[in-house]
């Protein structure tokens, strides 16, 4: 296993007393992030992204993901304690999380929720540890149309396996398209979709999107609502987390489940939120206790929970291995290491072997201080919840707009966002997917090059996307992806519009 | 006033479908076609604002479609509400003073921008005294400066009042 031995020279570098107070840095921050509804895990580490433009790349990118650990994790005690999921991901998590602690029991259902994230998000490090370096080894063969088709093979994913409707997944994603497109055009050297405006030859940077869509769209809404935060009170004692760990393994079928899920749902760009929908509704079916799913079952807690966490963790596998990332957070943390000058990708793993690693191995202690500081955290959040939205949400926006500034020192960035932000808003209303722009607005030069260089080289014919079995197979896959919501409607049509309703609840998760 | 999430749906397809019309007409400035040198700069900007309309006008049909079958059941279409008058408010009021401090920031620089809009927003719209309102708009500035000049070394901009004092 050459794997592991690279696994323990990337403890040797996670595990210096500076590495380690950036993880508890960066999963404090990412606990706010996660808790504060408004701030997501996306945004959060897009406000954080200019930050880290001067320290070295290794240190940066441990900072980055340990703020994701802490949104994945701080999104969940809101789920719990406020009925309010702080991250779309843990929406799951009210169904049975706010009844639980609504019986009294909020320590255990904290608990549940925090121990089966933990063991779903190792499951995921754990797959990454054993995956990558196979996956990168493969895809070091790729040429040009190989990474077409995976981009490919990935956007189409995204339509096929949606959910929504497919026509706001394709709009969602091919504005993500034009807005990557906007700038200096990196083969030719002539500027796009300019329009004689000075400010957008530098191009649209893809973290004031974030910030838009994901930040002030977010807070707009969460205003709209009107939120008031009536939270369960929420006790630790010590000796409930423990009766509650020990509890935990008597639920291994379901954690086996959803941590299956939670993987494949992370490695395929489907990202946490679906993951989290699709664990609960299997476990709903599956489980002995199924019926009990809604009224506070602890099944229905960890059900969700561990894919949602396996599947966080496992987006970061394509995104080191293929420079594909598997999910929006990811998509930024990507943007960065090609701001860092990394480029990700196969290569990084023979270029850059301390990086890989040592990030691999941080994702492991990351995870296990995450668990630690959020179950002694609680009671802090719970408290800085209590304070009225009509204060929270202004220092939110101040953030925000600090951040888009921050971004490139260019005031026009911020009004950007905030037209994103409209944008964002409106779409989350609408059900537009988000996750897709984002993905093609990191991705999309990358997707436009290589297709250029792939029709360059086979002189304009797109048979070079069907020349060899590797490539062919992978964009079969992708148009069988493509067409899956019409065989999908199809078979529904068959079937009559029984199942029609069955479906609606799977709408929220976008 | 009341808008239907149908109305909305259809409005915001229009409203896609008119950037995707734009990003071709761009593309076009660029050249589309297929050059001696391979693609032209404008050749995948220009599928790709196809590809918009295309959705654009599958979402138009798709809420028409439905539209006209949630017309068969009665009083079902119009428990479909996008936004009323109400929520409406709320939102412009929580936009509009946003709008404003990026406007302030752009001309005195961001310290004094988001310290008036916090002010304002502790103030108007959380109903706070004036004293401890002024105070948390000053701390909240203070907060930033040291974050970000001191301790990131990222100067935001100042302005002409700031740099008046001496500060950059």
């Amino acid at each position: 296993m050459g794997n592991f031995g690279q696994l323990m020279d990337g403890f040797a570098v996670a595990l210096t007393a500076h590495h380690l107070m950036i993880m508890v840095m960066g999963v404090l921050l990412g606990l706010v992030v996660g808790v504060l509804p408004g701030l997501g895990a996306p945004n959060g580490v897009s406000l954080l992204l200019p930050l880290t433009f001067t320290m070295d790349p290794i240190s940066a990118i441990i900072l980055l993901t340990s703020m994701y650990w802490g949104a994945l994790f701080g999104g969940s005690t809101t789920s719990i304690l406020f009925n309010i999921p702080g991250e779309p991901s843990s929406v799951a998590t009210t169904f049975d999380g706010y009844p639980l602690a609504k019986q009294g029991q909020a320590a255990r259902a904290l608990t549940l929720a925090f121990t089966s994230a933990g063991i779903g998000a190792l499951t995921g490090v754990l797959v990454i540890t054993l995956l990558s370096g196979w996956v990168a080894n493969f895809a070091l063969r790729f040429g040009a149309a190989e990474y077409f088709a995976v981009y490919f093979m990935a956007f189409a994913s995204f339509i096929g396996m949606s959910g929504g409707s497919p026509f706001k997944t394709l709009v969602s994603m091919m504005l993500g398209f034009a807005a990557a497109t906007v700038g200096i055009d990196t083969i030719s050297g002539e500027a796009r979709l300019t329009f004689e405006f000075d400010e957008l030859i530098g191009g649209i940077s893809f973290l004031i999107a974030v910030i838009g869509l994901f930040g002030l769209g977010e807070l707009l809404l969460t205003m709209e609502e009107g939120l008031k935060f009536e939270g369960v009170k929420a006790k630790l004692d010590i000796r409930v987390i423990a009766r509650t760990v020990a509890e935990v393994p008597r639920y291994w079928a379901t954690l086996i489940r959803s941590a299956l899920i939670g993987c494949w749902m992370g490695i395929t760009p489907g990202g946490p939120t679906a993951a989290s929908f699709m664990s609960y509704a299997l476990g709903r079916r599956f489980s002995r206790r199924g019926r009990f799913f809604g009224k506070g079952e602890p099944e229905g807690i960890v059900a969700p929970e561990t894919a949602d966490h396996s599947a966080g963790s496992c987006a970061l596998l394509p995104m080191l291995a293929l420079g594909i990332p598997g999910s929006a957070t990811a998509a930024v943390m990507m943007g960065g290491l090609m701001i860092w000058g990394l480029s990700p990708g196969p290569m990084l793993f023979t270029s850059q072997p301390d990086f890989v690693w040592g990030l691999i191995a941080s994702m492991y202690m990351g995870n296990i201080i995450a668990v630690v500081l959020v179950l002694a955290t609680v009671p802090l959040f719970a408290f800085i919840l209590r304070a009225p939205f009509t204060v929270v949400g202004p220092l939110i926006t101040v953030v925000c707009v600090i951040g888009a500034y921050t971004v490139a020192n260019h005031m026009f960035d911020v009004w950007l966002a905030l037209g994103f932000g409209i944008v964002g808003y409106v779409f989350k209303k609408l059900d537009y997917p988000l996750a897709p722009f984002v993905l093609a607005m990191v991705l999309g030069d990358k997707a436009e090059d290589s297709f250029r260089q792939a029709m360059l080289t086979s002189d304009g014919s797109p048979a070079i996307f069907f020349s060899n079995g590797l490539v062919a197979t992978m964009m079969g896959l992708g148009l069988l992806l493509l067409c899956l919501p019409v065989i999908s409607a199809l078979l529904k049509g068959g079937r009559g519009q029984k199942d029609g309703a069955a479906g609606a609840p799977e709408g929220r998760s976008a | 006033m009341d808008i239907s999430r149908s109305t909305m749906d259809i409005a915001a397809a229009c409203v896609t479908a008119a950037v995707g019309a734009v990003v071709c007409y761009g593309a076009t400035l660029n050249g589309f076609a297929w050059g001696p040198s391979g693609p032209e700069p404008g050749y995948f900007p220009f599928y790709v604002g196809c590809l918009i309309i295309l959705g654009s006008a599958g979402t138009i049909v798709q809420t028409l479609l439905r539209r006209n079958a949630a017309g068969h059941v009665a009083g079902h279409a119009e428990a479909d509400s996008f936004l009323d008058g109400e929520r409406l408010r709320t939102i412009v009021a929580f936009f509009l003073p946003i709008v404003a401090m990026v406007a302030v920031s752009a001309w005195l620089g961001l310290y004094i921008g988001m310290g008036l809009y916090i002010f304002y927003a502790l103030r108007v719209a959380a109903g706070f005294r004036t004293l401890p309102s002024l105070l948390a708009a000053l701390a909240v500035v203070a907060v930033n400066f040291v974050i970000f000049e001191k301790l990131f070394m990222v100067p935001l901009l100042k302005g002409p009042i700031l740099e008046a004092f001496g500060i950059y």
